[in-house]
């Protein structure tokens, strides 16, 4: 199947910036993964990030979600007109701000269900007295998130028919989109999706392509995206606008179709093994 | 339809659901009626002792259940909270005079706060960094806070030791005073305590700490604030700690420092283990076989020791040698614990008709 990114893309709104990188560094050793990265994502579009293997496209998500080990060394990254250079990973969440890894992070010995209503953890108050005599308010809104969870969350990513099976023991693609329900469940303002397509088979991609377009573009989900991907078909069908990482650092920005023609984009993927500049379609 | 508090069902699950509770209200039941009317009604008081002991290895046990089990935090010291609750409720009883409940409530807290203590430094470290400090609490606590100072408070005895007149323990017109007494509220905390950790376990906090124990780093991405999630587990674990040495006071009636000594912490640890970790069974299934097996031993070398001559001065040797071949035989084939087996047999039995 040919997709047009005409048909694909709805008419949207892409507002003012939301997250703002800059001027971001970070050096591990003497390897120096983040070397004076600035961007800006705006309200509503999808962006992403490609470059070669270890060029910092996952350094530079685990630094804008605050991971231990990830603080900036210089640098800034606003969010919201907040700077959240030096908050702690949960009260990034908290504002907002969720996320899928490159090697899946489920929690693999509990259910679906229990992985997806720990993405709603921040959203829910029951605390260890009402969670513990289980009674009036906490029943409530265990129900309440158990629904809003089977309509939305489990509507949009189509897992239901998975819900109480164990997570570890699904298969992979299944996983991935497991861990994409859970990001959404913490209904964010901003995800970064870390090689959502790595591992999948044609058909795998093609839906996981769709439950971000959805996360991207209805109304009750509209998450600005930031897209790690090396499948290119799905970088050009699907971003607003693609930045190029290269040695940890920044080497393009701009509209797809543009992009994917710069001479020094062409140049850093030369040399790269051919498996991860490919196109699925 | 409005169903009955309590129960909550989503519509697409209702039918099913209904039977099922039904099924488990009425095995619910008959488990309450044996155990407040059957056993005390035909066990003696020395099995009903025996049961005593395992109950209150049960809720000693609940609190590690819920660090090791269920947090992911491993605990060397939890005989600390124990005592310090133990001996928070006997002084408030003995030197204030405050009710038995209130008491009981106050040696909850004070061995929660205690607990919480010496998780602080889970702020900053992890893994045997914190099995340090919660051995540092088991040794400050017990041998140095106990023994030295809250012990001589009560002005007689010796070591530490602290007594309370019998008739002290009442709730009401009910005074705590035989064996069968003990027994009936022991029962009665065993079941508060399990059904609030049933609750605990399958809401929101509950699913923190399990996220905490499986990938704290996808939990902390979730919004779990790891630091507040720790320290609660070791206030409520500690809590729980104080319930079983409350529970231990009013079934001696006298408490001593010797009574939660560090190999009592291993003990629970190794309840766990053999129970299975991270089961709401576990403690359940491995403080009745650890206590179990003690027993069996004594009535094995009880009449061996008209025998043969110095078996009892060996008593202890052999108990410590059933129990390390218990522990490695178990981590060789039932790695998972007793609770494991347990589920499996369930499963078996509820697929009967169909197993084939
Ligand atoms: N926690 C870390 N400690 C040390 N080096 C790291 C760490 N995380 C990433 N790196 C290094 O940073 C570089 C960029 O990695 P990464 O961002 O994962 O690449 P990619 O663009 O393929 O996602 C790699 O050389 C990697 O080895
Ligand atoms: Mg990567």
């Amino acid at each position: 199947m040919e997709w047009k990114r005409e048909e694909l893309r709805v008419e949207k709104e892409i507002g003012e910036p939301i997250l703002v990188v800059e001027n971001a560094m970070k050096a591990f050793g003497g390897l120096q993964a983040l070397n004076n990265i600035s961007f800006e994502v705006r309200r509503g579009e999808i962006l992403s990030i490609i470059g070669p293997n270890g060029a910092g496209k996952s350094v530079m998500l685990n630094c804008i979600n605050g991971l231990p080990g990830y603080r900036l060394d210089s640098g800034r990254i606003v969010f919201d007109g907040q700077d959240i250079t030096n908050w702690p990973p949960h009260k990034r969440a908290h504002i907002g701000i969720s996320r899928t890894f490159q090697k899946i992070e489920l929690f693999g010995g509990m259910t679906v269900l229990d992985n997806v209503k720990l993405g709603r953890h921040m959203k829910m108050n029951t605390g260890w007295w009402d969670g513990g005599i289980y009674w009036g308010k906490a029943v409530k809104e265990e129900a309440k998130h158990r629904k809003w969870i089977e309509e939305k969350v489990f509507e949009t990513c189509e897992i239901e028919i998975y819900r109480n099976r164990i997570t570890g023991m699904l298969p992979y693609g299944v996983q991935k989109r497991i861990e994409l329900a859970r990001a959404l469940a913490m209904g964010p303002r901003l995800l970064l999706l870390d090689e959502p397509m790595a591992g999948l088979n044609l058909e795998e991609v093609e839906d996981m392509t769709r439950f971000i377009l959805d996360a991207n573009e209805e109304k009750e989900w509209n998450c600005t995206i930031i897209l790690v991907e090396h499948d290119m078909g799905v970088v050009m069908d699907i971003s607003d606008r693609v930045i190029v990482f290269d040695w940890g650092a920044k080497i393009a920005d701009g509209p797809p179709e543009e992009v994917q023609n710069k001479p020094e984009v062409i140049r850093a993927y030369l040399g790269e093994v051919e498996e991860t500049y490919i196109t699925r379609r | 339809m409005k169903l009955p508090t309590g129960v909550h069902f989503d519509n697409y699950e209702a039918d099913h659901a209904w039977w099922k509770t039904r099924f488990v209200w009425i095995r619910m039941v008959l488990l309450l009626f044996v155990l407040l009317w059957v056993i005390p009604q035909f066990v003696g008081d020395y099995w009903l002792s025996f049961l005593n002991m395992v109950g209150y290895t049960i809720l000693g046990a609940a609190g590690v259940q819920l660090l090791i089990g269920y947090t992911g935090l491993i605990t060397l010291g939890h005989a600390a909270p124990i005592g310090f609750g133990a001996f928070a409720c006997a002084l408030s009883m003995y030197l204030f005079n405050i009710p038995y409940l209130l008491s009981f409530l106050i040696g909850m807290i004070a061995a929660g706060l205690l607990s919480l203590l010496f998780g602080l430094p889970c702020v900053r470290v992890k893994g045997f960094y914190l099995i340090m400090t919660t051995m540092a609490m088991q040794f400050i606590t017990v041998d140095v806070i106990l023994t030295q100072f809250l012990g001589p408070l009560a002005g007689k005895g010796r070591g530490g030791v602290l007594a309370i007149e019998p008739g002290m323990f009442s709730i009401g017109p009910w005074v705590i005073y035989s064996v069968k007494d003990a027994y009936i509220w022991m029962i009665i905390i065993c079941i508060i305590v399990q059904v609030f950790m049933a609750n605990l376990m399958r809401t929101r906090v509950g699913r923190a700490w399990m996220a905490i124990r499986d990938n704290d780093i996808a939990a902390e991405a979730l919004g779990v604030n790891i630091v507040y999630y720790k320290l609660l587990a070791f206030f409520i674990a500690g809590a729980l700690g104080g319930v079983a040495g409350c529970y231990w006071l009013t079934n001696l009636s006298i408490v001593s420092p010797e009574h939660f000594m560090f190999p009592w912490s291993l003990w629970l640890v190794g309840v766990i283990l053999i129970g299975g970790v991270g089961s709401l069974y576990g403690h359940i299934f491995g403080a009745i076989f650890m206590t179990g097996v003690l027993e069996v031993v004594k009535l094995v070398l009880v009449p061996l020791a008209d025998i043969i001559p110095g078996t009892m001065e060996k008593f202890l040797y052999i108990k410590d040698l059933v129990f390390g071949l218990a522990i490695i035989l178990f981590l060789i084939f039932e790695p998972n614990g007793i609770s494991y087996r347990w589920w499996q047999i369930k499963n078996y039995i509820h697929l009967w008709p169909f197993s084939y």
